[in-house]
């Protein structure tokens, strides 16, 4: 039997001692398995995402998304929306403020990370005022902020578990269908047009793909959290190998064993979830050191080290 | 057949948005099939401009581009011109090998649902063989030296199957060997493939010694003719505001350029070698 503290059991059974529920593995496992489904498939795409976000070092790129849904959440809870209609708001908000960050910073009239700083600090500060605002508005329960920053399992649903699952296919087929241009443009961007390939529009794409990514991931790990989900298994698959297929195929193995073994490790501790699956994935990075310094022995620099730092 | 030229500029005058004055203005040149033509002048003189130009890069310039009759954006959707970059540009810590790069070139304008045919195999290999890559072909890209990426770079370019091979600045972080070994294998593909070369860089050497004609940018056009006619003069004229930086320690003085009093400007030799009878106005470089 486990303790369940009653503020993260709002779906547990009502089977209470000492002020804390109490639940069975069988019924933790009932419990989490929406957030576990959830979890595999958020594994698989922040995990092909993440080797791309590492080259590109986009990891700055990937927390003012991840913030920018404050903005998207704050409207939602101004407009009184549902599950559904959060997530769509949120992910558009996101996507939209990827994309202006994206066509500002190609303009060269600002650096990508005073614009990356200035969207995410507003985000927030619109999300803030907008959240307060309804709250005045609309009287009712304040927001989960723990969950909203770190994650909940129990607060992925089937519906959540399926949307998970209908992105990650979707950035899947989407990068398998755009690999050769894709791939391209993040070797050689400056070349990328004069090859034919539309830079422009794969630098886009990319963006809205993490967008999404993001706000998948944000519900498991948070919006602080989420970012790390696209940064440490491709951090840590490019320390491995220095081949393609193997690094996004390391990439996702570390990122499912993280995710998992984090999942495991909050059932066990009782943690939030977010933060178990990032101390796992960081646990990762950092025992694969001895692999950059074998490697890199004049300066145990590499591919990880630029992009984490 | 046909009589198109390779690339064919003509009164092309181009000014960057937000900018004062244009970077090129009233450049005529042509270049013909075959031909191996190199653009030379100063930072700053419009060269990069051309190329981006001939590539389809930029829109919004007056004149007329044609890349073998067609214009500038259609022969760069067809693959028409192979483009070898300034090294510097790619991402060398990316985890693919030299073959995989030459493989993006072959495969870049690839519809998504084909897969790499035996042909486009072939193509890679020979392109691969072609340049002298074969024996780090297998090496992660960010793990050979500058020459060698510089081959696996052309073989990128070449194995898109280009009518002409557009180089930008093709010397630039190269060795003075890797220079040497660069004209040679140069040669061999001109030999070999026949294709047009258009090369843009500011070192007169590279210019002088593989190139059939030559063009100085300064802005304007100021010579375009074989390297024999390339004179102090000309070379006084093309880089009075940049004389220091484009000719290094080669020496051939030529202050008595009318156009630039003081100017002590240092010209090579099409051989690289040091020309020290330039101080006669009639030396030729």
């Amino acid at each position: 039997m486990r303790r369940l503290h009653p503020a993260r059991a709002t779906r547990a059974p009502t089977t209470t001692r000492g002020g804390y529920e109490r639940v069975s593995i069988g019924e933790y496992i009932r419990l989490f398995s929406d957030g576990l489904v959830a979890g595999v498939a958020v594994a698989i795409l922040c995990a092909v995402l993440s080797v791309l976000v590492v080259l590109k070092r986009l990891a700055f790129m990937g927390q003012g998304i991840s913030h920018s849904a404050f903005g998207g959440i704050g409207i939602s809870m101004l407009l009184g929306l549902g599950a559904a209609g959060t997530f769509g708001v949120v992910a558009g908000f996101c996507v939209l403020m990827g994309l202006c960050i994206a066509w500002i910073a190609d303009r060269r009239t600002t650096s990508a990370d005073t614009v990356i700083g200035v969207f995410l600090v507003g985000s927030m500060a619109l999300g803030a005022i907008l959240v307060s605002i309804s709250v005045r508005v609309r009287p009712g329960p304040a927001p989960g902020w723990e969950d909203l920053l770190f994650g909940s399992l129990l607060a992925v649903g089937p519906a959540d578990a399926a949307i998970a699952w209908i992105v990650c296919a979707a950035v899947l087929v989407t990068m398998v269908w755009t690999r050769r241009p894709l791939l391209f443009w993040a070797f050689d961007e400056a070349s990328s047009e004069a090859f034919g390939v539309p830079g422009q529009r794969m630098k886009f794409l990319l963006m809205a793909m993490l967008a999404v990514a993001i706000v998948v991931a944000m519900k498991l790990a948070g919006v602080v959290l989420a970012t790390a989900l696209l940064v440490l298994p491709g951090a840590t698959a490019l320390r491995l190998s220095r081949r393609i297929v193997p690094v996004f195929a390391i990439s996702i193995l570390v990122s499912l064993i993280g995710v998992l073994g984090g999942l495991a490790a909050s059932f066990r501790l009782d943690l939030p979830p977010g933060a178990c699956v990032v101390a796992a994935l960081v646990l990762f990075f950092a025992a694969t050191w001895p692999v950059e310094r074998l490697r890199h022995p004049a300066t145990g620099r590499g591919v990880g080290a630029d992009a984490a730092g | 057949m046909t009589d198109h030229a390779a690339v064919e500029f003509q009164h092309v005058s181009y000014t960057y948005p937000g900018a004062d004055a244009p970077a090129i203005e009233d450049v005529t040149l042509r270049v013909e099939p075959g031909e191996r033509l190199g653009v030379l002048g100063p930072n700053g003189g419009g060269k990069s401009t051309l190329i981006k130009i001939a590539l389809g890069l930029l829109r919004g310039y007056s004149g007329r581009v044609l890349v073998h009759g067609q214009p500038p954006e259609r022969a760069r959707r067809s693959g028409i011109i192979g483009y070898v970059p300034q090294r510097c540009e790619a991402a060398l810590m990316f985890p693919i090998s030299v073959r995989q790069v030459v493989e993006m070139g072959a495969v870049a304008r690839q519809k998504p649902w084909r897969t790499t045919s035996d042909e486009v195999r072939d193509r890679v290999q020979r392109c691969i063989e072609l340049v002298g890559a074969g024996a780090f072909v297998d090496k992660p890209i960010g793990e050979i030296s500058g020459g060698q990426l510089q081959r696996a770079m052309i073989a990128r370019a070449l194995a898109a199957n280009p009518k002409i091979l557009a180089l930008d600045e093709p010397t630039v972080g190269i060795d003075a060997v890797g220079q040497r070994g660069f004209a040679e294998l140069l040669d061999t593909l001109h030999e070999e493939l026949k294709l047009s070369i258009l090369i843009v860089s500011h070192d007169v050497r590279v210019v002088a010694a593989g190139c059939d004609r030559v063009a100085c940018m300064a802005r304007t056009l100021h010579f375009h003719d074989a390297p024999g006619g390339l004179t102090p003069q000309v070379l006084a004229e093309v880089f009075r505001h940049d004389v220091s930086s484009v000719f290094g320690d080669l020496h051939i003085d030529a202050h008595a350029a009318d156009d630039c009093p003081g100017d002590h400007v240092h010209a090579p030799t099409a051989s690289g070698a040091r020309n020290e009878g330039a101080d006669d106005h009639e030396g030729r470089v």
